[in-house]
C-alpha cells in the first residue's frame, strides 16, 4: 500500500471528511467534495472560492411573486452585461454561474419563455461573478433565481425554505420584480405579494444600522413593455397601482427605488397541449441594467 | 404711310362710321350721316365680339359648370401671347417643385395627372421618383411562419407557402421626421379623408408630448432637434397608413416587404433561394443597427447603406421596425396560431434594439397593436407599378404600352 501511494492519499480524505465544509449560505456542515450543501443545497462551489481563493462575495437577491419574470430578468441581466465590452461588466465564475443565462437565452431566442423555476432548490440556478466597474475595484457577487412560489411559501410559513431565509439575511441588496401589467389591471393579489415580501424582509433583520431598513431596494416593475407609460415614470405608476406597496416603503425603508423594466416588445399566447403557453413576440430589453447599477451605486455608498 | 392705312373690314368701317358724320355734318345731311355712322359702328360690334368695346350679350358665353380644364398647352401656345403663359408655366412648376419636396410625386405621376403635366414636370417627377423609391419586380417569395426555424424539416407545420407579388415600387428609405413634419404642418391630422371614419375619435388621442397633433416624442409639433434625418417612431400603423395615402402612397403588404428583403431566385425547382438578410446570408453587425451595434438610438434612414437589398432599399434590417399592412400571424399553421388580447399588425426588420439576430431576419414577423405608438416602430411606403403612369422614351405610355413595359421589367 505505501509503495503505490495509496495510504497517503486515503489518509488525506479521511483527514478532509473528518473536517465539515461550511456553506457559504446556510453555514451548514458538508462533506468537501459534495456539490450542492446537504442542507440548503447551493452550490458548495461557492464555499470553495471563499476557502481557497479568499472570495467572499455580496449577495443580492431578486425576489417577487411567482410568474414576475425573475428567470427572465436575470437572464438578460447576466446576458448584457456579458456581451458586450460596458462600462459595466458581469463575469460568470464557475460553470454552474452560465446555466441561468444559458438557460434564459436558449428558450427567448426561439421567442419562448423560460421554463418555471422549480420549488425544489437542488433545480435552482445560482449564478457567482465578477462585476467590473470603470475606475471601481472588482466586486463579486452571488445571485440565484429562486422560485417565486418557494418565496411566498417561505414568507407565509417561515422556515419552510432554511436556505431563503438564510440568503435573505445575508444579503447585501435586493431586487423586488412587480408584474406591471397585473398591477395596472387592478389584481390587488401582486400588492398584497410584495406587501408579504417586504414585511418578512424586514422582521428579518430590524436592527438598526444593518437591518433591511438601511440596505437598498430596487422595486422593478417588469413587463412594462405592456403599460408603456409606466416607462415615463415608475414612482408615479406605483402610486397609482399599488399604493399599499409604496405606504409600506415610505415607512419602512430608507434606500429605495422604483424602476420599469421590459423584455419583449409585445406577447401573444398559444394553445399547446399542455395548456395556454405565453410567448414573446421579439425580444427588445429596456431598462434592464439601470436597477442592478443603482444597487451596485447604492452598496458602494454602504462601505 | 402704308401702316395708316386701313387693313381690315373693321378698319373700314370704322372709317365709314366717321367719314359719313363729317359728310353729313358738311352737307346738312347730318340725321342721314348719324344713322350711317351708327349703323356701320353697330357691324362692328357684331364683328368684333372678344373687343373691350362690344357688347356684353355680343361676347361668347362661359359654359357654367363644370369648370374646363385649362386648353391644353400645345394647343393654344402659338396663339397665346408668351407673358401669360410663362407666367401660368412658373406657377405650375412651383406646385411640382413643391409636391416634389414632400415626397407627394406619386400623385403628380397618377395616370389622370401625368396626362396634364409638362414633358419637362412629369420627367423631374419621374426622376424624383427614382430617387426616392426602389424597384420589386413581380413574382414569388416564400413565406414562412414563425415556427419554420425551431421545428424539423419533415414537421408539416413548418410548411411555407409561395405568394405571387405584383411589381411595386418601395421606399429606398424609411419615412424621416422631416418628411414626417411635411404631413404634419400640411394639416394631415385636420384632413379627415385621409383617415378611415371609424377611427375620427382616435385621432384626437394621436398627439405629441405637449398636445399638438403629431407622433408620440414630438414636442410643439416638431420633431426632437437633430432628428430630422431620423425615421419617425411613436406613429400608430393608422398614422402611417394616413400619411401613405396623403402621399399618394401605401404601406406594403408583408409579402412585398419579404420579397424585397429576401430577393428570391428561382433558379432550380420550384423553391425560390432567398436571403436571409438583405445583404446576404450572414449577420454582419456593421451593416445594421441592432442591440449588438450598441449604438442604443436610431441612426439617420440615409445610413448604413453597405446593408442595401439588393435594389438598393437602405436599412430594412435594423434601426426601427417597419409597419406593414398584413396581419399578424398570417403564415402561421392553424394549429399554431398565436392569440392575442387585440387583433395585430404585422412589423417587419428589427429595430435598434432588438436583441437576437434570430429576430431580425428577412423571414421574421413580429406584430403590434395598430393603436400602439411604441418608440422603435417606423415604416416606409409602396406604390404599384399600375398605380403610377409608366413611361416611354419620355413620354407617358397607354394601354398596352404599360403592360408590355411591367411584363418587361418582371421579366
Amino acid at each position: 500500500m505505501r509503495a503505490n501511494g495509496m495510504l497517503e492519499l486515503d489518509s488525506y480524505r479521511l483527514a478532509a471528511y473528518t473536517v465539515p465544509s461550511p456553506c457559504y449560505i446556510c453555514g451548514g456542515g458538508n462533506n468537501y467534495d459534495a456539490e450542492l450543501c446537504r442542507h440548503c443545497h447551493a452550490p458548495m462551489a461557492l464555499a470553495h472560492q471563499a476557502m481557497t481563493q479568499k472570495i467572499h462575495p455580496r449577495m443580492i437577491a431578486t425576489i417577487g411573486p411567482s410568474g414576475a419574470g425573475k428567470t427572465v430578468y436575470l437572464g438578460m441581466l447576466s446576458d448584457m452585461l456579458s456581451r458586450q465590452d460596458e462600462a459595466l461588466q458581469l463575469l460568470a465564475r464557475g460553470a454552474f454561474s452560465i446555466r441561468l443565462q444559458q438557460h434564459a437565452m436558449a428558450a427567448l431566442s426561439q421567442c419562448e419563455f423560460p421554463e418555471k423555476t422549480p420549488n425544489e432548490p437542488d433545480r435552482w440556478h445560482w449564478m457567482h461573478c465578477q462585476v467590473l466597474r470603470k475606475k471601481k475595484k472588482p466586486a463579486e457577487l452571488i445571485m440565484p433565481d429562486l422560485a417565486g412560489e418557494s418565496l411566498i411559501e417561505e414568507v407565509d410559513h417561515p422556515n419552510t425554505f432554511p436556505v431563503i431565509r438564510a440568503f435573505l439575511n445575508k444579503c447585501s441588496g435586493i431586487l423586488v420584480l412587480i408584474d406591471a401589467p397585473r398591477a395596472e389591471a387592478g389584481d390587488n393579489d401582486e400588492d398584497f405579494q410584495t406587501m408579504k415580501l417586504m414585511t418578512y424582509l424586514c422582521e428579518l433583520d430590524a436592527d438598526d444600522p444593518t437591518g433591511w431598513k438601511n440596505r437598498p431596494l430596487a422595486l422593478v416593475f417588469t413587463k412594462a413593455d405592456q403599460c408603456e407609460h409606466c416607462f415615463d415614470d415608475p414612482a408615479a405608476f406605483a402610486k397609482r397601482h399599488t399604493p399599499g406597496l409604496v405606504q409600506q416603503c415610505r415607512e419602512r425603508l430608507k434606500r429605495y427605488q422604483f424602476f420599469a423594466v421590459g423584455v419583449a416588445g409585445a406577447i401573444g399566447a398559444r394553445n399547446e397541449p399542455h395548456g395556454r403557453v405565453l410567448v414573446p413576440l421579439r425580444i427588445e430589453p429596456r431598462g434592464i441594467v439601470d436597477p442592478f447599477r443603482w444597487l451596485l451605486d447604492e452598496l458602494d455608498t454602504m462601505k | 404711310m402704308h401702316r395708316f392705312l386701313p387693313h381690315t373690314v373693321n378698319h373700314w368701317l370704322a372709317a365709314l362710321a366717321a367719314l359719313s358724320l363729317f359728310a353729313g355734318w358738311l352737307t346738312t345731311y347730318s340725321t342721314l350721316g348719324a344713322a350711317i355712322a351708327l349703323t356701320t359702328l353697330c357691324i362692328l360690334a357684331i364683328r368684333a365680339p372678344h373687343s373691350k368695346l362690344a357688347l356684353p350679350w355680343s361676347r361668347p358665353r362661359q359654359p357654367s359648370t363644370p369648370p374646363a380644364p385649362e386648353p391644353p398647352a400645345p394647343v393654344v401656345q402659338s396663339v397665346r401671347p408668351p407673358r401669360p403663359k410663362k407666367a401660368k408655366s412658373g406657377a405650375k412648376d412651383s406646385l411640382v417643385e413643391q409636391m416634389v419636396d414632400q415626397g407627394r410625386v406619386a400623385l403628380l405621376l397618377r395616370p389622370q395627372i401625368a396626362a396634364n403635366l409638362s414633358d419637362i414636370d412629369l420627367q423631374k417627377a419621374q426622376d424624383a421618383l427614382d430617387n426616392s423609391m426602389a424597384m420589386v419586380p413581380q413574382g414569388q417569395v416564400a413565406m414562412r411562419p414563425r415556427c419554420y426555424e425551431v421545428l424539423n424539416g419533415d414537421t408539416p407545420d413548418r410548411a411555407e407557402r409561395l405568394i405571387q407579388v405584383e411589381g411595386l415600387f418601395l421606399d429606398r428609405y424609411a419615412v424621416s421626421n422631416a418628411q414626417y413634419l411635411e404631413f404634419v404642418s400640411g394639416g394631415g391630422y385636420e384632413q379627415m379623408s385621409l383617415w378611415d371614419e371609424a377611427l375620427w375619435p382616435a385621432v384626437l388621442t394621436f398627439v405629441d408630448r405637449t398636445g399638438q397633433p403629431g407622433p408620440r416624442f414630438w414636442e410643439n409639433g416638431s420633431f426632437p432637434e437633430g432628428k430630422e434625418d431620423h425615421p419617425v417612431v411613436g406613429i400608430s400603423w393608422y398614422e402611417a397608413c394616413a400619411y401613405a395615402r396623403w402621399a399618394g402612397k401605401r404601406l406594403p403588404t408583408d409579402a412585398e416587404w419579404v420579397k424585397t428583403a429576401s430577393w428570391p431566385v428561382f433558379a432550380e425547382g420550384n423553391r425560390p433561394a432567398q436571403r436571409r438578410y438583405p445583404w446576404g446570408d450572414a449577420m454582419d453587425r456593421r451593416l445594421a443597427n441592432l442591440w449588438s451595434s450598441g449604438l442604443n438610438t436610431t441612426v439617420p434612414v440615409h445610413a448604413l447603406e453597405r446593408g442595401a437589398s439588393a435594389n438598393g432599399v437602405v436599412q430594412l434590417v435594423g434601426n426601427v421596425w417597419e409597419w406593414t399592412s398584413t396581419s399578424f400571424g398570417a403564415w402561421e399553421p392553424p394549429n399554431r396560431k398565436i392569440e392575442t388580447q387585440t387583433p395585430l399588425k404585422s412589423i417587419r426588420g428589427g429595430a435598434f434594439d432588438s436583441y437576437f439576430e434570430m429576430q431580425v431576419h428577412s423571414q421574421f414577423q413580429s406584430g403590434e397593436n395598430p393603436l400602439a405608438r411604441k418608440h422603435n416602430i417606423g415604416f416606409r411606403c409602396a406604390l404599384g407599378f399600375c398605380d403610377v403612369v409608366q413611361m416611354t422614351d419620355g413620354h407617358p405610355a397607354h394601354g398596352n404600352d404599360q403592360a408590355a413595359q411591367l411584363q418587361e421589367v418582371s421579366a
